[in-house]
């Protein structure tokens, strides 16, 4: 802890912050000064408030100042109702500017990508046409008059500036809190793969949503305080596309994603857009300065300020330590029983009953006029490897889609465990005790194996989000599962710089961190070397043997006629027989269905 | 007779909002970026107009393909010079990319022409037609017309030109297009120039129908957002539709209730996005969550 504060990273931050404290007393009676200082720190507020769904999440939103103008709104409306100071409501600026973010981000957050940023846009000018035109209550275009607060006037704008320096303090310490929480990780998660996140347990819907809300508070109580510090509230200052778009520009120019980014970026901006107003003499050309600024950034300094130089100064020192060789035979020649209590323990707290654990029934899917699944039924008895085959268009990805959550079928049921899933979320699949595998795999690349192995969730609760990324058991749960599979060696290394088939492993290692009852694995050899599907096999069979239940999708007819005890197979979406493994060799059907009459399936029996 | 007259205008107006947000539609189509700098470079046009028309006193209709032209080149050079090189970077950075276009634009009008409203006012800008008891006015009228033409235009160009099924290629399926022979960067730069030189004819048409002042772009550019988000992304015919209907509704606002006229914008796009984020006939442009 004593190291950790005495690291640069730490240091310096709070150094240059509590020169910024001392900045009314060494230079005092500087009101320009401290003006310009606080437009900085409202910039670095927003910016570091911005970051948390848009920086974390990668929700980008153009829109944010519109908790900026709720939090003025209610101080000001407030404020004139109880008689009070609109700065003292600032909790409740943030309060009222966390409800509004709920109500809104439960819709906006369905909508990504281009739609997320248009809506955020349109959400900004509706909230502010409803200010103008809601007379009565916000005074229309004209606004709210602020009285100024009681305290005297040789104060002058310094109670001001340590109003602000506290609420920004505030908001890095929410900020840092958040990015060392679960629910930091989770939102880095959703930035990656979104889809992903949902299949390992991330309650995506309320991680999104409450990231927004957090991201609401600072403005929310910065608001209520601004609005008084300017005097006056109106619809067009409150609610401002540009003030929107330049504490994004802020963001950006320290670096998204980072905690202390937004706020240089903020400092950054907020001292050019001063500069540019007081060099061009005027808002007129401020606009262009920024224009530029804006373009040069996204063209140059995507990433920002502060992961470009970290990565400079990255290579810089690991030039020499290149990414580490492994050795392939390391992982197939690796102790294949360790202890796994750890793995068996979801197993021995089973609560699915019933002798099928996975079960569809009469599922129907279709696509415009095309019936992909056509009134499928079948079961996956527990403690079995159930196989599900057929060739090319026989509605098998399909069907695992409606098992997995991914589809919801036209009609039919999806039972686990005998009760109804139909109709649940992926994510409460997860917590259910399914878990999946993915084709082409789908880890966090840029986490390394360990960190993408503690990021499922096996719940959805307001303790596992505040709980601290590494704490819990998970971090030797993780390392347990990598030695089981003989990937140890690779628990620091990026996802990205791992071998398709390494990563095929890792993503099943992270599918038993959720202690799932049933695994299902799409396609588990595809793409990946035979001592690879060899390891595969035999991690599969262990696993099944203390108790994990298995469905395989799968291409390769050998590797399912000798790993499975039982074997589903489909055709034009229908089930065409299921049987055992040798039944299926034999069926004349089958081979018919796969390479059409007159043709044989003989494969080599070991 | 009130409701008529209302109806009439919808209509023109309708057709010009249609034009405008098919330059929007055909970039998101085929670069998959929302350009917000189109309201941007609409007024950029219609500026370049009041300075031609100032100047000369041309009649500033035959300056549609000059400024066509003109907005074009500038489309066709953000795109070689800046987009391409954002476009891989996702949604969110072209967004603020054409942001910062757009305000740059702007910036560029505030200093050179200051922040006043300006007027082209050609002879026939007071007079009006008058067919019954509706009375159109000129400006209206010729824009409504012009725009509907070169609407159809466009989009017959589209439709059967070969140009036209390139771009139409490249939008549906870029790699695919470019296993055929359709370079996509190519295809990108021509419908981002064609997208802006819509927008150049438009400026002409705003010109003579508005008094212009740099700031309006933000108010054209949630318009054409809307038409766009209704029309469904990538679609000209349901951007027409969209317009007419959003054309339609704005009008009647703007006579029985005037303050709340743009939420129809604003909301369309909202309860759009969210609802129905396909539109009326656009391809799903909404990724849900798998």
């Amino acid at each position: 802890m004593i190291e950790k504060l005495k690291s640069p990273k730490t240091v310096i931050p709070i150094a240059l912050l509590a020169l910024l404290a001392l900045f009314p007393v060494i230079v005092p009676d500087s009101q320009y000064e401290e003006s310009v200082l606080i437009a900085c720190m409202l910039l670095a507020i927003m910016a570091s408030g911005w970051n948390l769904i848009s920086g974390l999440a990668g929700y980008v939103s153009l829109g944010h100042t519109v908790f900026l103008g709720i939090g003025m709104y209610t101080g000001a409306i407030l404020g004139k109702q109880w008689e009070i100071d609109p700065m003292y409501l600032m909790p409740l600026g943030g309060l009222v500017a966390a409800i509004v973010a709920i109500l809104l981000g439960s819709i906006v957050l369905r909508a990504r990508s281009h739609a997320f940023v248009i809506i955020t846009i349109a959400a900004l000018w509706t909230i502010q046409l409803i200010a103008q035109v809601a007379k009565p209550f916000t005074g229309g275009a004209d606004g709210i008059v602020i009285k100024p607060p009681q305290w005297a006037k040789e104060m002058g704008t310094t109670p001001y500036f340590y109003i602000f320096f506290a609420i920004m303090c505030l908001t890095i310490v929410l900020a840092r809190f958040v990015m060392n929480s679960r629910l930091g990780a989770g939102l880095v998660a959703i930035r990656n793969d979104e889809g992903k996140a949902a299949a390992i347990g991330i309650n995506t819907t309320v991680y999104k949503v409450t990231a927004y809300a957090l991201s609401a508070v600072p403005f929310g109580a910065a608001g209520a305080v601004y609005g008084q510090y300017l005097s006056f509230v109106n619809p067009l200052g409150a609610f401002n596309i540009l003030a929107s778009v330049i504490l994004v520009l802020a963001a950006l120019v320290g670096g998204r994603g980072t905690l202390w980014g937004p706020i240089i970026g903020g400092f950054i901006i907020g001292m050019a857009n001063e500069f540019s107003t007081v060099v061009a003499s005027g808002a007129a050309a401020r606009v262009l300065v920024l224009g530029l600024v804006l373009v040069v950034v996204v063209m140059f300094l995507p990433a920002g300020l502060l992961p470009t130089i970290s990565e400079w100064s990255k290579t810089r020192r690991e030039k020499s330590t290149a990414v580490k060789f492994i050795d392939q035979t390391s992982i197939a020649t690796a102790t294949e029983r360790v202890d796994t209590t750890a793995i068996q323990s979801r197993v021995i707290q089973d609560r699915l009953e019933g002798k099928y654990l996975l079960e569809v029934k009469d599922v129907v899917k279709t696509f415009g006029g095309v019936r992909a699944v056509d009134g499928v039924s079948l079961g996956i008895e527990r403690g079995s490897i159930t196989g599900l085959i057929g060739p090319n268009g026989s509605g098998k990805t399909t069907l695992f889609n409606c098992m997995t959550g991914i589809y919801t079928p036209d009609s039919g049921a999806v039972l686990l465990g005998g009760r109804d899933i139909t109709s649940n979320r992926v994510w409460t699949r997860a917590h259910k005790g399914l878990g999946r595998t993915f084709q082409i795999t789908r880890l966090f690349k840029s986490m390394t194996v360990l960190d993408n192995l503690v990021a499922p969730l096996e719940r959805t609760s307001p303790g596992e989000m505040v709980a601290g990324r590494y704490s819990g058991e998970e971090v030797a749960r993780a390392r347990e599962i990598l030695n089981f599979m003989g990937l140890q060696e690779f628990e620091k290394q990026p996802a990205k710089a791992l071998s398709f088939g390494q990563q095929k492993l890792v993503e099943l290692a992270q599918v038993l961190m959720l202690r799932p009852s049933i695994v299902l694995l799409d396609e588990p050899a595809s793409g990946i070397n035979p001592t690879l599907i060899e390891k595969l096999s035999s991690v599969i069979r262990s696993l099944n043997e203390q108790g994990t239940t298995f469905l395989i999708v799968e291409h390769n007819i050998p590797l399912v006629l000798s790993l499975c005890s039982q074997v589903h197979v489909l055709a034009g979406g229908k089930v065409l027989t299921s049987g055992t493994p040798e039944e299926i060799r034999n069926d004349p059907l089958v081979i018919e269905a796969y390479l059409g009459p007159d043709a044989s399936l003989e494969v080599p029996v070991d | 007779m009130l409701i008529l007259q209302v109806l009439v205008y919808a209509v023109l107006i309708g057709g010009i909002y249609a034009l405008l947000a098919s330059g929007v539609t055909l970039i998101f189509g085929v670069l998959d970026v929302v350009n917000v700098a189109q309201g941007a470079f609409l007024v950029f046009s219609a500026y370049l107009t009041w300075q031609v028309w100032v100047s000369t006193g041309w009649e500033p209709l035959l300056l549609i393909p000059v400024m066509a032209a003109v907005m074009g080149a500038i489309g066709w050079g953000i795109y070689r010079g800046l987009l391409v090189r954002v476009v891989p970077q996702g949604p969110g950075m072209t967004v603020l990319l054409m942001f910062g276009v757009a305000l740059i634009l702007e910036g560029i009008l505030n200093v050179t022409f200051g922040t006043t409203f300006k007027s082209v006012t050609p002879d026939y800008f007071t007079s009006s037609l008058k067919l019954g008891g509706v009375v159109l006015p000129y400006p209206q009228l010729i824009s409504g017309v012009v725009a509907f033409l070169v609407l159809i235009a466009l989009w017959a160009y589209l439709r059967f030109s070969w140009a036209g099924k390139a771009l139409r290629a490249s939008a549906q399926n870029a790699d695919g297009a470019a296993l055929v022979g359709i370079s996509a960067k190519k295809a990108a730069g021509y419908a981002f120039a064609l997208g802006a030189a819509v927008a150049g004819v438009g400026g002409v048409l705003l010109a003579i129908m508005y008094p212009i002042f740099p700031a309006t772009h933000y108010e054209w550019i949630a318009r054409l957002l809307g038409v766009v988000v209704l029309g469904g992304f990538g679609s000209i015919p349901g951007a027409a539709i969209a317009a007419l209907l959003l054309g339609t509704m704005e009008a009647f606002a703007t006579t029985y209730i005037p303050q709340w006229a743009p939420i129809f914008f604003y909301g369309t796009i909202l309860l759009i996005l969210v609802f129905r984020p396909q539109g009326i006939m656009g391809i799903k442009t909404r990724e849900d969550v798998a």
